[in-house]
């Protein structure tokens, strides 16, 4: 790696005030080498010190968010939980409160990466990382989404790319976390470089290529998330996450799937089904959920619903694979959220 | 850093929070093995690369320099993390234990266990491999066959020793064998 | 038989099954015969890797790991077209940067395909690139960093060419061709007649040819016709190559991370034009190979260059990016096969068209496996290389017969399936091996292979299936290969060789075979390898360290020990003829006489006394020899047997159990030869079902260069595994060992295909057998519009 400036702020302000940018801004640029000079933040680095070491970020400093106190803790608010950026995926996997009531997201946090990442990766930044799109991460393709015209995986290699929302740009979005976050309802807290402040839910704040090809979410300059707040969910909630890679020991999903139902005695007052891995970003499967919603969870329902997820649907030529898997993967969760 | 943090692990001062420091060397300190090590280092070295290059201890290796293989595995406050994706900066006033902080003069049971039942060819993920099987056994001293296989499971061993690691690792647990 | 040799029972045939004795000629300096494993107490039994201690705590010395004082740092720059020429090339302001030591051009890159320059021709004066990743200099620098920087100073100016990456498009006549010129054919082993070579496509190669198949497949009862698609699998060593320059005025000594110390050092003799005594390779632990580090690359030449130039000793150890797309790989093929039978299973007629990529190299060849495993009269075999702009193949674990069992187990598979016969019976029919055959009884026996149901017969949506493969790989022996074994005063060991341990644990099984001659136990025997000043070993290829080393290993401690007992015989005041080593004495047949072994050694007049032994030839003589090495008269055989489920609505494939049974001559350590296995069948379920190299067609650039997106087996995919491996002995040496390492590989795949098909009832001829890959065989994909 190039050599770069290091800061330990010891509070958000002072972190805020130092970044000149965001990742997804720093990798735009019209041709050729990445630009220098830029200030970005750092939580778990993970991704950041990927995307430096393959050349493709070549900061003049970063700011490394993980000695900021008070950014590491899961506390209860409101009956839900309030969760901070610096919680490692380990730490949310093995949360008890979270695995009792917030299944599905323990389970896509502690079935993501390796144990040996999970201890340092953190949500914030599961939930921040570029997508694994390798045309987005090869030097030599200059794509629509770091400032190029053209998609490359239109026509090219688009086996592990988007079903849905495709429009300009086929990434998948690469954090199973979210794919869980949004059933959940969950919203960020974002503190700004001058102190202001928003609270957008997490379907909210990530966007699709129509709404911004060049970043996967709002994230401004200057803008940290400082928590991760999950609403409370209903008494009878039943929550599952599954996916399936090609290899079970270390792998990015080929598909993902988050369902949060909410029961009573068998019948689904309401329910979130979002499917990840499928578009730019995790996609709320809506016709999906409306199949479910005021029936008894059975067989029939299931199937129906299952087929309703991937209503518009546009496969691309070498990814039509995905909707049998994530057909299935639905059936499956939704079946086994109601037995569990 | 890792969630279970060891309580002596702020023992080290924090030198460079708040402080911005580099491009060149920024001092730090941390404890190796059980030494505390003060080091220039720059911001940009991996925790790999210092504990090979500046610090001669080249048992952790690193094949893919990507967090993709966990060769590099060593222990940050005694959680077993890829050393090639944590700057040596970020662990300033934190505890690391590399394999030739494991043993002292005889081997971990775990290491034994891995000569006993030959889980070792070429060698060269065998020291990553060693530290998280150690690590899960401090965590979880009877797992199944499934935990060890999803605790290693991001080594990469290209040489294929998974068969004769699991072996090992439940051998050890079997026989209720823990840190010297 | 010539002089100076005699005759001597040797143990023959399996243990448990037919082991019995058989004369053999033998040359005078050979050991005498050695017993059954089971009356030995070194060889056989599973002795402790002698360098586990090392591996498990670290300190084991890998080339990565080995330093100099005023050591430099070496980064290759690279082509990041497909295919450009270089119009102009100015390393001025390289060589100005800071830190910055030598800079060193690749003119004539090596490891591809050669063109033959035409009469008068010096060749083409501007350097062409032919692949992503093809070297073009190399820059030492006092950090890897600096050198790095210093290669985005080198300028180039690039004349891209167009291009073309897809071995079907390659073949087309308007392809863009990679070679201008013809190349000239070399095949693994020894010289042979120039192949036709046609756009891009070198070949076909019909030499091993027989019969007439044509008219034998016309007029054949059963027709048995199939096309199969094998992949790119990268050989990915943990280590990368890895290597440290030191060229001195006496001479140059390099450390590497290779398969063959020896081979290296006369490769780079003939390149540098020293003499070999001025040449010393070293390696100490080295972190796998596969077959990507048997030879010199462009790597070596250019870090030897550099530290010519810069008077200082050079590192350049290759990233993974760089492993990835210039180190080597398993080349692609696509093989149509006609297979001809008789209703009782005879084959009478083979013939098989393949064409293979090894990107810009030549060696895709398949047929070795087809020709070899069972008899069949009638064979046509037509294989030609198809040049792509990608990187050079090279060999990796059993090349050739990895894709080409693939393609042909499954074609016998379907063979039975279409005469009713179960897959065992009809290799009961047409396998000529009686290993082979036993293997099958004691697998079948244990796999309990009489569950297996009907192809798709099982109910819901997970489907269960069984299926069986075999393998055949030649047992190979480098002659030219030689070992010491000193015995020093105090009484202490030493085993000298060149070889290199890549990870198969030979020095172990060199001390046990040590040991074992004389009276000690392996942890007595101290083993010095990996190192040329040591008498040259074979290389860590072709399965053949066992095979090669062992037997001169227990000449040279026999003969050691003959100069031990003629040395100290007048001490004992008596002659040697009458003396033994029994029990750790040696002692006369009388009983009057006897002595300590260490005791023994202690008496010599001086420090050390040993002997050299080389490699003979096997008993009864070889196979067939090709230079430096040789084919023993029998094959190596194997038998695997794999149960698989397959999720018919996602498509996922998980191999739940695989046996393997196996035979490697005389075992010597079983333990290690199982890991061995394990290696084996876990890289054949990998390259199964998860490999493969993913090139972009429009910029020629792999996609998945690094060890994530590139997928391979890993803790959770690895099956339950059974091995057995059989005692053969068949009197051929004075050890009875041969290799394991590739013939464990070769039934893997076609097992596990084999073992698809019974699950679903839909045979996939295409790897790796992804989700998509199963779904689109199911008829599961959406259709498009």
């Amino acid at each position: 790696m190039d050599a770069f400036e290091w800061m330990s702020p010891q509070d958000i302000e002072q972190a805020a005030r130092a970044a000149t940018t965001t990742v997804a801004a720093a990798m735009v640029r019209d041709s050729g080498e990445p630009a220098a000079g830029d200030a970005l933040l750092k939580a778990g680095g993970i991704d950041l010190l990927d995307l430096m070491k393959e050349g493709l970020l070549k900061p003049r400093r970063l700011i490394h968010l993980r000695n900021i106190a008070g950014l590491d803790r899961i506390e209860g608010a409101e009956g839900g939980l309030r969760i901070g950026p610096n919680v490692t995926l380990s730490q949310l996997a093995s949360h008890a409160e979270v695995r009792m009531r917030f299944r599905a997201l323990a389970q896509a946090a502690g079935a993501s990466a390796s144990p040996q990442i999970r201890h340092l990766a953190t949500l914030g930044g599961n939930l921040l990382q570029r997508p694994r799109c390798w045309y987005l991460r090869s030097r030599a393709h200059h794509c629509t989404r770091k400032g190029g015209d053209r998609c490359f995986a239109f026509g090219g290699e688009n086996q592990y790319h988007a079903i849905f929302d495709h429009k300009g740009c086929a990434i998948v979005h690469p954090s199973t976390c979210a794919t869980a976050l949004i059933a959940f309802g969950a919203r960020l807290e974002i503190t700004g470089p001058r102190g202001a402040r928003r609270a957008p839910s997490v379907e909210e704040f990530l966007l699709l290529p129509e709404a911004d090809l060049h970043r996967e979410n709002t994230l401004e300059p200057g803008e940290i998330v400082t928590a991760i707040v999950l609403p409370a969910p209903a008494q009878a909630t039943r929550s599952l996450h599954i996916k399936q890679c090609e290899t079970e020991s270390f792998d990015w999903p080929l598909a993902d799937v988050a369902v949060v139902l909410d029961l009573e005695s068998g019948v689904c007052r309401k329910a979130a089904v979002v499917l990840g891995a499928a578009a730019p970003a995790p996609h709320r499967a809506r016709a999906a959920e409306a199949a479910l919603t005021g029936k008894r969870i059975e067989e029939p329902v299931i199937r129906v619903a299952a087929r309703a997820a991937l209503q518009g649907a546009a496969p691309l030529a070498k990814n039509g694979y995905k909707l049998p898997i994530f057909e299935t993967l639905l059936r499956r969760a939704l079946l086994a959220a109601t037995e569990g | 850093m890792p969630h279970n943090t060891a309580p002596h692990a702020s023992r080290c001062t924090q030198g460079v929070t708040g402080a911005t420091v580099g491009p060149g060397a920024a001092a730090i300190r941390l404890e190796v093995n059980g030494i505390v090590r003060a080091l220039a280092v720059l911001p940009s070295e991996t925790l790999a690369e210092v504990l090979r290059e500046r610090l001669a201890l080249t048992g952790t290796k690193i094949a893919c320099d990507r967090g993709a293989c966990s060769s590099c595995t060593v222990w940050v406050d005694g959680a077993p993390v890829c050393s090639c994706m944590v700057l040596a900066i970020e662990v300033d006033g934190h505890r690391v234990t590399s394999i030739e902080g494991l043993a002292g003069e005889a081997l971990h049971p775990v290491q034994s266990a891995f000569i006993e039942h030959d889980a070792i060819q070429c060698g060269f993920c065998t020291p990553g491999l060693v530290m998280s099987c150690v690590a899960l056994l401090e965590s979880h001293p009877h797992p199944t066959e499934e935990e060890v296989k999803a605790a290693i499971g991001g080594h990469l061993c290209r040489c294929g020793t998974y068969p004769h690691v699991i072996a090992a690792v439940l051998d050890v647990a079997r026989k209720g064998k823990r840190s010297p | 038989m010539s002089a100076g040799t005699r005759t001597q029972l040797q143990p023959v045939g399996i243990a448990g099954v037919s082991l019995g004795q058989a004369e053999r000629p033998v040359g005078a300096e050979e050991a005498p015969a050695l017993a059954p494993n089971a009356q030995l107490s070194c060889i056989g039994r599973s002795a402790p890797r002698i360098n586990g201690h090392a591996k498990v705590t670290g300190s084991a010395t890998y080339t990565v790991d080995v330093t100099l004082p005023g050591m430099l740092h070496a980064r290759i720059l690279r082509s990041p077209h497909p295919h450009a020429r270089i119009l102009s090339l100015d390393t001025g302001a390289a060589e100005r940067e800071p830190g910055v030591r030598a800079v060193h051009v690749i003119e004539h890159p090596i490891g591809r395909a050669i063109e033959i320059a035409g009469p008068g021709e010096a060749g083409p004066a501007r350097r062409q690139l032919r692949y992503v990743g093809d070297p073009i200099a190399a820059v030492a620098a006092v950090t890897a960093h600096a050198a790095q920087a210093a290669l985005e100073r080198i300028r180039i100016e690039y004349q891209p060419l167009p291009f073309v990456i897809d071995i079907e498009a390659a073949r087309q006549s308007d392809a863009p061709p990679v070679f201008d010129r013809p190349v000239r054919t070399e095949v693994f082993g020894g010289p042979a007649a120039q192949l036709p070579q046609h756009g891009n496509v070198h070949g076909p190669d019909t030499s091993a040819s027989r019969g007439d198949a044509a008219a034998a497949l016309s007029a054949a009862e059963i027709l048995i016709e199939g096309e199969f698609h094998t992949q790119v699998q990268t050989h990915c060593c943990l280590e990368p190559h890895a290597l440290l320059a030191d060229w001195r005025d006496e001479g140059l000594t390099v450390y590497m991370s290779t398969q063959f110390t020896a081979g290296i050092r006369a490769e780079l003799a003939t390149a540098l034009g020293l003499p070999l005594s001025r040449v010393r390779v070293v390696v100490d632990a080295m972190g796998g190979g596969f077959g990507s580090k048997s030879r010199i690359g462009n790597d070596v030449l250019a870090a030897v260059a550099l530290s010519r130039k810069a008077h200082a000793p050079v590192r350049l150890v290759l990233d993974r990016h760089e492993e990835q797309i210039d180190s080597g790989n398993r080349p692609a093929t696509v093989q149509h096969i006609r297979a001809g039978a008789r209703r009782d299973g005879t084959l009478t007629a083979v013939a098989i068209e393949a064409y293979g990529t090894a990107g810009v190299a030549l060696g895709a060849g398949v047929g070795n496996f087809a020709q070899s495993i069972y008899d069949c009269p009638n064979f046509s075999l037509a294989q030609s290389d198809v040049f792509i702009h990608a990187g050079p193949g090279c060999a990796m674990r059993a090349p050739g017969n990895v894709p080409g069992a693939f393609a042909y187990e499954q074609i016998i598979d379907e063979l039975a399936e279409r005469l009713a016969l179960d897959p065992l019976e009809l290799r009961e029919r047409i396998d000529s091996s009686p290993v082979r055959r036993e293997e099958r009884r004691i697998g079948a026996e244990r796999f309990r292979w009489s569950r297996r149901l009907a192809p798709g017969g099982g109910q819901g949506a997970l489907k269960r299936g069984l299926g069986m493969a075999q393998s055949h790989w030649p047992a190979l022996v480098h002659t030219n290969c030689a070992c010491e074994v000193r015995i020093l005063r105090d009484g202490s060991v030493e085993v000298r060789s060149s070889v290199q341990d890549i990870g198969t644990g030979v020095g172990t099984v060199l001390a046990q075979v040590v040991a074992e001659e004389l009276g000690l136990s392996p942890g007595d025997i101290v083993v010095r390898i990996g190192d040329t000043d040591f008498p040259a070993g074979p290389p860590s290829y072709g399965s053949r360290t066992t095979a090669s080393l062992t037997p001169p290993a227990r000449n040279a401690a026999c003969l050691a020990l003959r100069k031990l007992i003629a040395a100290i015989a007048p001490t004992l005041g008596t002659t040697p003829e009458g003396l033994t080593l029994r029990n750790g004495r040696i002692s006369s047949s009388d009983g009057l006489h006897s002595i300590g072994f260490r005791e023994a050694a202690g008496r010599l007049r001086t420090e050390q006394i040993g002997a050299v032994a080389s490699r003979c030839d096997d008993y009864g003589g070889f196979g067939h020899r090709m230079g430096d090495f040789a084919f023993a008269r029998n094959g190596l055989g194997g038998v695997q047997f794999a149960e698989v489920t397959v999720d018919t609505e996602t498509g996922r494939v998980r191999v739940e159990r695989v046996l393997a049974v196996h035979d490697c001559g005389r075992p010597i350590n079983p333990r290690q030869i199982e890991s061995q296995v394990h290696g084996g069948i876990l890289q054949g379920i990998s390259y199964a079902l998860f490999e493969q190299r993913i090139l972009d067609a429009p910029t020629g650039h792999m996609l998945n260069p690094n060890l994530e997106q590139y997928r391979i087996l890993r803790s959770r995919e690895t099956p339950a595994i059974e091995v057995h491996v059989l005692e053969n002995y068949q009197g051929t040496s004075a050890t009875d060992a041969y290799g394991i390492a590739e013939p464990s590989i070769i039934a893997t795949a076609p097992a596990i295909a084999n073992a698809v098909y019974n699950a679903i009832g839909v045979r996939v001829r295409t790897l790796p057998m992804t989700p998509a890959v199963i779904l689109e065989a199911l008829g599961r994909l959406p259709h498009r519009s």
